[in-house]
């Protein structure tokens, strides 16, 4: 039936402390983006209408059950460094339903470069980018930046979703081609995808210091509890500028 | 000794040349900083050439191409005519650098000229990856953003419909 959210008249939406996300208020809160394609969803997601003057403005409902991203945003992230503006390079785009939502989020003046090597993921998420034109899809792997460079232009903010052993190394090499100096990264990283033999905070301690190697600097990490099982998120910059 | 860079972007084939002092440890040392400033790369490095792809349907072959480390008859026929004569790889008093150490051993092959493809290469192609747009004239705000948005659209699409596992495909 009808969901929760189209309250109508009863639900406001206010910004949230991140620029380009936003809370819809109503029976229940939800995260959500403004909507770049007005009167569709994506992924069968609830859209929320507010008339704000003249205009309707819609919102789509982020669930943080099916995107690592609205889970960092709700577990607390600091700094999200994705904002109105930024060119992100994402990999791991799977079907592209949070590439949608990050689409929103950095609008028309900045853009999304979408890396995912699966041909079946990769057909929706070519569906996806063909209504959104800041999104690039890429249907390549990872692991070998070296395919498409051509396609790729200096990006300020690099998130990783890969779930492979040497996601390390994939992040890396995509960062040394592709991530400008004092750029951002964020990183999902699932224990047990990794070493499911250990503990998973020690699985996190050790790909946090092979970043460290490659010229990266967390600057903070968390576990995306309840959304995820043994997950985290590692956030932090890329090549600071020396003080 | 001469550093020539190729540079391979969506809209075209670039390819730089070193300035100023043929030391290389400093050279690599100052690239590090060009990165931040224009001003710092237009003094290290300069555009000898820029060839744009001639039709969406020639960028595609190319980033076939490339995607694979080989040269496309575009990519041949534009350093062939933009890199100094070499009569053979020993007597060559200069080395391109390129990106992919596949595609620098098919340019060694096919033009016989030497050939760079390490770390440093990498970080000269950072450098002119974040200045690149200012510095090819012919390219106007946004066109750029196009050319990879056209061209990723069109390989993306290749990738899925030339599926040699057929079995990821889905049957409707």
């Amino acid at each position: 039936g009808r969901g929760g959210m189209r309250g109508g008249a009863k639900v406001v939406v206010e910004p949230h402390r991140h620029e380009g996300v936003f809370i819809a208020r109503g029976k229940e809160d939800a995260l959500c983006t403004r909507n770049m394609v007005v009167g569709e969803s994506v992924y069968g997601e609830k859209r929320v209408s507010v008339q704000e003057g003249e205009d309707k403005i819609e919102y789509r409902v982020w669930n943080p059950f099916r995107s690592k991203i609205a889970a960092a945003i709700l577990g607390g992230v600091d700094n999200l460094h994705i904002k109105p503006g930024a060119k992100v390079l994402y990999l791991g785009a799977a079907s592209g339903t949070t590439v949608s939502h990050v689409s929103d989020l950095v609008g028309p003046t900045g853009c999304v470069y979408a890396v995912e090597f699966s041909l079946r993921s990769g057909r929706d998420l070519i569906n996806v980018a063909k209504k959104r034109t800041n999104v690039i899809p890429i249907i390549e792997d990872a692991r070998h930046p070296h395919k498409y460079r051509m396609l790729v232009g200096m990006v300020d903010v690099l998130f990783a979703d890969v779930a492979q052993p040497d996601q390390a190394r994939i992040v890396a090499l995509n960062a040394h081609n592709f991530l400008k100096n004092g750029g951002h990264f964020m990183i999902s990283i699932k224990a047990n995808c990794i070493d499911s033999t250990v503990e998973p905070t020690a699985v996190f301690a050790k790909e946090v210091k092979k970043l460290q190697q490659e010229g990266f600097k967390p600057a903070e990490q968390l576990t995306l509890e309840p959304y995820e099982r043994d997950h985290a998120v590692v956030v932090g910059s890329f090549r600071p500028a020396k003080k | 000794m001469a550093l020539y860079v190729l540079f391979e972007s969506a809209s075209g084939y670039g390819l730089f040349e070193r300035k100023g002092s043929d030391d290389i440890a400093q050279f690599h040392e100052s690239i590090q900083e060009a990165v931040q400033d224009m001003g710092r790369f237009s003094r290290l490095m300069e555009l000898k050439a820029f060839v744009p792809f001639s039709s969406a349907e020639n960028a595609l072959e190319n980033i076939n191409c490339i995607s694979e480390g080989a040269i496309h008859e575009t990519l041949r026929e534009f350093l062939e005519r933009n890199l100094p004569k070499a009569k053979s790889s020993k007597k060559a008093d200069f080395t391109v650098g390129v990106n992919d150490q596949k595609l620098g051993q098919a340019v060694h092959e096919t033009l016989h000229v030497p050939i760079a493809s390490d770390e440093k290469i990498r970080e000269c192609c950072r450098a002119i990856r974040v200045h690149f747009e200012q510095l090819i004239k012919s390219l106007k705000p946004g066109m750029l953003h196009h050319a990879q948005l056209g061209l990723a659209h069109s390989y993306s699409r290749s990738k899925v419909k030339f599926n040699v596992n057929r079995s990821d495909n889905m049957v409707i």
